[in-house]
């Protein structure tokens, strides 16, 4: 069994004092095992960052615990494992790229010499090849977010936790990032992200975390989460009379002018309503697979825990 | 703790402060002010020499100071609005390392806008034809980096319990405060009440003196006056250390206390 990379357990977060407190983190737990890719979605202000920001040692957590390489969160032995990318940061206007990332690279241990082969590397691989010499104060917010990856992949760290991952990056850079994720999963790296783009999470990810109003919906493997998005259509035109038995009406199927749609959850259960509408002199007309999404499904969970009491 | 991320720190200070051009034009427009003092002629050569010399120390000294504090207080404000701090915090660095890095780049970009000064300051005498008492002024030069490790740390402290804007103007008023308030308090002491009298000594000690650090008029009067001796040097040296641990242990403190 895969060791534990990350380990929060019962973490709750407070801003504030007095009766401005503002508990933006209740009671989460979760683990993310060794070579793992992670995703943690939710809206914003759900509690996302304030997580990520407890498991880099940036914050104090008001109760719980998280342990980081088996480390108390924060200690400069469980950081030097780590890469980390910040929801966007506006890095220094008057440094050059290079200098930025030899003051990274030298910050995580790496000698002058390794940085000097390093560098070409990593901004070739995050798609700022010929920028070393640019002075950051001409770079897009993209180009910036490129180079806040670059900043987190310097020295290869065991483990990425990367907060609003593709925000600022257009299709090509989101495409480009997509790639890097890819083959440092390959290489066997654990990554444990946050991100809008559910797509993303989706074909990136082994597992999801939802996390809505500071604690946690639901966590389960992506092909768990997906299994229940998977529907199948039939359609149907009724026969002259005919009335649907009672083990099609609870499908609630929708029906007018002599022509039916319903939907089931499974194969077995999609061949089980063509026999009872074959029975029922139905004639089918065709039955098409639809698979939702995890951001529908996402909508459909976060839009539950929002209008619940 | 390791030496290397501080020193890496300091560098990426230096580097934004040699790069950008308020530096410049600090020193630029202090030169033109120093500059116009050439022109007078009321003196006499030898005079003008001298009354060259006291103003351009004290522009020059007065303007190190307030590009100082200009750059201590934005320090850490800068990196939290930026987010800057993030990356920087993630990799293995404690924060006392940070904020250690931080104070010796701040002096570092002290030292070379103090740099360009001195050059605009030699350069200047040498046109007129004055002496420059060597001893004295390089004493000088010490006690000004002294004063501005007093005045740095300081600002890092007010940067940590106020905002940008309220650190920079308290900084420079609490300068201006520090430095006058011998020269004031003496005067007002013999006319004070008791309890006038008792605050002036308890401020006394609270506030940083640094008139103290100011040897400009003994360097523009060089044949008058003795090179301090060693004593001083060293009673001066420790004076600066006690106010720079205090303000960077309280610097430290609310750091390492916060919650980013």
């Amino acid at each position: 069994m895969p060791a534990n990379v990350i380990e929060v357990q019962d973490l709750a977060v407070e801003y504030g004092r007095g009766k401005r407190r503002f508990r933006a983190v209740d009671g989460v737990t979760f683990r993310v095992a060794e070579g793992e890719c992670v995703g943690f979605i939710g809206a914003n202000g759900a509690g996302k960052s304030s997580t990520m920001k407890a498991i880099m040692g940036f914050l104090f957590p008001a109760a719980g615990h998280v342990r980081v390489f088996g480390e108390d969160a924060g200690t400069a032995r469980s950081r030097q494992r780590i890469g980390y990318l910040p929801e966007v940061a506006l890095y220094y206007p008057f440094m050059k790229a290079r200098e930025l990332l030899e003051l990274y690279g030298g910050l995580s241990g790496l000698t002058r010499v390794s940085l000097r082969k390093r560098i070409p590397e990593i901004l070739d691989r995050v798609g700022l090849a010929g920028r070393a010499e640019s002075l950051l104060r001409d770079f897009s917010k993209g180009m910036q977010q490129r180079l806040g990856i670059a900043q987190a992949l310097i020295a290869d760290p065991e483990a990425l936790i990367l907060d609003e991952l593709s925000s600022g990056l257009d299709p090509i850079g989101r495409h480009d990032l997509r790639d890097v994720l890819m083959e440092l999963r390959r290489r066997g790296r654990t990554i444990f992200f946050s991100s809008h783009e559910l797509t993303e999470v989706e074909s990136l990810c082994d597992r999801v975390i939802i996390i809505h109003g500071g604690k946690i919906v639901t966590q389960a493997t992506v092909a768990e989460l997906m299994r229940p998005l998977s529907e199948i259509e039939i359609s149907f035109v009724t026969g002259n009379g005919s009335s649907l038995p009672a083990s099609l009406t609870a499908l609630r199927p929708h029906v007018a002018d002599g022509h039916g749609t319903l939907i089931v959850d499974s194969p077995t259960r999609c061949a089980e309503a063509i026999l009872a509408l074959s029975g029922a002199g139905c004639q089918v007309r065709r039955t098409s697979t639809r698979v939702r999404s995890l951001e529908d499904h996402f909508i459909e969970l976060v839009g539950a825990t929002r209008r619940a009491p | 703790m390791t030496v290397k991320p501080t020193l890496l720190i300091a560098k990426s200070v230096l580097i934004e402060a040699v790069r950008r051009r308020e530096v410049y034009a600090v020193v630029l427009v202090s030169t033109l002010l120093i500059g116009l003092v050439m022109t007078v002629r009321f003196f006499g050569l030898e005079g003008l020499s001298k009354f060259y010399r006291e103003i351009a120390l004290k522009v020059m000294g007065i303007a190190t100071a307030l590009t100082v504090v200009v750059l201590a207080s934005r320090q850490l404000p800068r990196e939290f609005e930026t987010r800057t701090i993030y990356p920087l915090l993630a990799k293995p660095i404690s924060r006392t390392g940070f904020l250690l890095g931080k104070l010796l780049g701040v002096l570092l970009g002290a030292g070379f806008c103090f740099a360009l000064f001195m050059a605009v300051f030699l350069a200047g005498t040498w046109v007129l034809g004055g002496r420059v008492p060597w001893v004295l002024f390089l004493q000088h030069v010490y006690l000004q980096m002294l004063m501005l490790l007093v005045l740095a740390t300081l600002c890092f402290w007010l940067s940590m319990i106020l905002h940008l804007d309220a650190a920079i103007t308290i900084g420079v008023l609490l300068f201006l405060l520090a430095a006058t308030f011998t020269t004031v308090t003496s005067t007002l002491y013999d006319f004070a009440s008791p309890f006038g009298r008792a605050l002036i000594v308890g401020l006394t000690y609270v506030i940083p003196q640094l008139a103290l650090f100011d040897l400009s008029e003994k360097a523009v009067h060089g044949e008058a006056w003795e090179p301090l001796r060693l004593p001083v040097m060293a009673a001066l040296t420790a004076y600066a250390a006690v106010y720079t641990v205090i303000h960077f242990s309280l610097a430290l403190l609310s750091f390492r206390r916060r919650s980013l």
